[in-house]
């Protein structure tokens, strides 16, 4: 934890792609049990954000705390640090030469220095954890979307993370799978998991989330309790927006 | 699925009697005048030269021929005729066959008839075709094979480490790093290969004074040759996979070499395993560019051991002889690798997988 109690904490956080400035100085911490639901127009910023969250996109200008280390300092060693956060991503990018356990096994074995037999029995029972163990010899390519995406998952838990992050995750999957993968982070954040979700399932963002961000154009417009934002936005941007999507 | 007997069955009951016609005649021009011929020479004995220019020359071979034009414009005619009119899909490539089949025999005909009715027809044949003057040659011959095959596999093998470690570096974010693995490929892909085996060679031995033999030279030069193409096939295929890929990698707190060891070289290995067999096939014949060094005489490979049983006999169906030599090389490769593909693509998908 940071020293204000926050698991991270994001301080004036700037990004460039270029001379596109994507990130205009967003400030904001997360505490240990919330879910954070990051919504807002496409082009807002929203992964970018999530994703300087965790290094893969190194902020121009800003600090990112995480568990009382400052690890935008360029000595921090950002594959330890990753290690204790986990991300899934829209393409859910499993490995597509391993099966199912051996996606997950990987990174136990080759980072965390686990055994054969201890990652075997994690992975497992993560499989289990997101209610797919009956896959767990299939390749990627003979899962569903919403399968696969529940792999990843289960990849990203192996780890025991302190801080999950989904970005978009269910864009990429036909309607009926998104269900069953909506289902297991709800279940996550029961469980108590801190989470960071950016998404554009409203309904996910109003039962589930504890928080509610809106981004636009680089900068976090709203911040506060989910129902309460929906039902009374502060900003003109926000209601536009939210009666696009709602 | 059906069994081929099955298949057969379904196959011959859609096929109409003109459609079975058409195609038999075609099946026999073709059969007359290329299958006839090779049985007819065989027979005839390929022992020496007169005996293959003797059967090659009769009156019955060419009336082999003459029959087979015949016989390939009927199927011709025929299957272009009345392909459209046929009442099945099975029945139209039957007819479309046979056409196809009697283009190939009016084409082998008529180009034989007119090499045969060439003046020097029968010096060509004794220049290439007496197979009788090889006797003497046939062990240096397999000691030649497989100095090809060792030379092309130590060559590659070096091209491959060092291409995959020069797609490391290419790919590097660093430009100090890139820039050398550039200059590299550039200049051994911007330069003739015999050149750099010439080159190589003086300067090892005179340059460096080194005493090095023409076959150790020529599997490091091929090697370092074979390293930047293999380099830029490497590259391209690490391109080819999805950023994701690397990203979900470093996500899970990999370091950068242990996502290209264990998540990206794996993949990209996969993918470039067709335009690697294809750089193979070329380095295997490149082996003949080393000739030029001058080999030790157990160190040959195939065209020096051709040219030099030509020097020898005046004769060039050596030259013949590693033709074949290399096919019998290649074309095996050639299915191993495919074997192989197959097997290394589970898991993955994509067209054709």
């Amino acid at each position: 934890m940071n020293e204000d109690g926050s698991l991270v904490r994001l301080e004036n956080i700037h990004k460039y792609f270029g001379d596109n400035h994507v990130l205009r100085g967003v400030d904001f911490a997360v505490k240990p049990g919330q879910v954070v639901v990051l919504i807002g127009p496409s082009g807002s910023g929203k992964s970018t954000l999530l994703r300087t969250i965790n290094l893969l996109e190194e902020p121009t200008e800003g600090k990112v705390l995480f568990d009382g280390k400052e690890i935008t300092d360029i000595r921090t060693d950002v594959n330890n640090v990753r290690t204790h956060i986990g991300i899934v991503f829209q393409q859910f990018n499993l490995f597509p030469h391993k099966n199912a356990t051996d996606n997950i096994t990987l990174a136990l074995r080759k980072v965390l220095k686990m055994s054969e037999g201890e990652a075997k029995k994690r992975a497992l029972q993560e499989l289990e954890h997101v209610g797919i163990s009956e896959k767990a010899e299939a390749y990627p390519s003979e899962l569903s979307g919403g399968q696969q995406q529940r792999v990843a998952i289960a990849r990203a838990l192996a780890m025991r993370p302190k801080l999950m992050l989904f970005d978009e995750v269910t864009s990429a999957l036909d309607p009926e799978l998104v269900k069953e993968v909506l289902d297991t982070m709800k279940r996550l954040a029961e469980e108590g998991m801190t989470m960071v979700v950016v998404t554009h399932e409203m309904g996910f963002a109003r039962e589930v989330g504890t928080r509610l961000l809106v981004m636009d154009n680089g900068v976090i417009l709203e911040d506060g309790d989910p129902r309460a934002i929906f039902s009374n936005p502060s900003h003109e941007r926000t209601k536009s927006f939210l009666s696009h999507v709602l | 699925m059906k069994t081929r007997a099955e298949g057969f069955t379904a196959w011959r009951r859609e096929l109409t009697p003109l459609s079975a016609l058409i195609l038999a005649v075609g099946v026999a021009s073709l059969g007359v005048s290329m299958g006839g011929t090779i049985v007819f020479v065989l027979v005839q004995g390929v022992g020496s030269f007169e005996q293959i220019v003797s059967s090659t020359t009769s009156p019955f071979q060419a009336s082999l021929l003459y029959i087979g034009i015949v016989l390939g414009l009927l199927a011709i005619g025929g299957g272009y005729g009345v392909y459209r009119m046929m009442p099945t899909k099975t029945a139209r490539e039957a007819t479309l066959s046979g056409g196809a089949l009697g283009v190939l025999a009016v084409l082998f005909s008529l180009s034989f008839l007119w090499f045969r009715s060439g003046e020097d027809f029968a010096l060509f044949i004794r220049l290439f075709f007496s197979f009788d003057v090889l006797g003497p040659f046939t062990e240096t011959f397999f000691a030649a094979a497989r100095n090809t095959v060792f030379l092309a596999f130590f060559g590659q093998l070096i091209g491959v480490l060092l291409g995959g470690f020069l797609a490391l570096m290419a790919l590097s974010n660093r430009a100090v790093v890139r820039a050398p693995a550039r200059v590299y490929v550039n200049a051994f892909r911007g330069t003739p290969l015999l050149v750099q085996l010439i080159v190589g060679y003086l300067g090892l031995v005179t340059g460096l004074g080194l005493d090095v033999s023409v076959y150790r030279t020529g599997i490091i030069i091929l090697g370092m040759n074979a390293g930047a193409y293999t380099a830029e096939i490497f590259r391209s295929g690490i391109q080819s996979l999805e950023r994701g890929q690397m990203e979900a990698s470093r996500s899970l707190g990999m370091s950068y070499l242990q996502s290209m060891g264990y998540v990206i070289m794996p993949q990209a290995i996969r993918r470039v395993i067709p335009p690697l067999t294809n750089e193979f096939v070329i380095l295997i014949k490149d082996t003949s560019l080393i000739a030029f060094l001058g080999f030790a005489f157990a160190d040959r490979e195939l065209l020096a051991w051709a040219s030099d049983s030509y020097a020898e006999t005046f004769n060039s169906t050596p030259l013949i002889a590693a033709v074949a030599g290399y096919l019998v090389i290649t074309l095996p490769l050639i299915r191993l690798v495919t074997a192989l593909e197959r097997k290394l693509r589970s898991g993955l998908v994509g067209i054709g997988a």
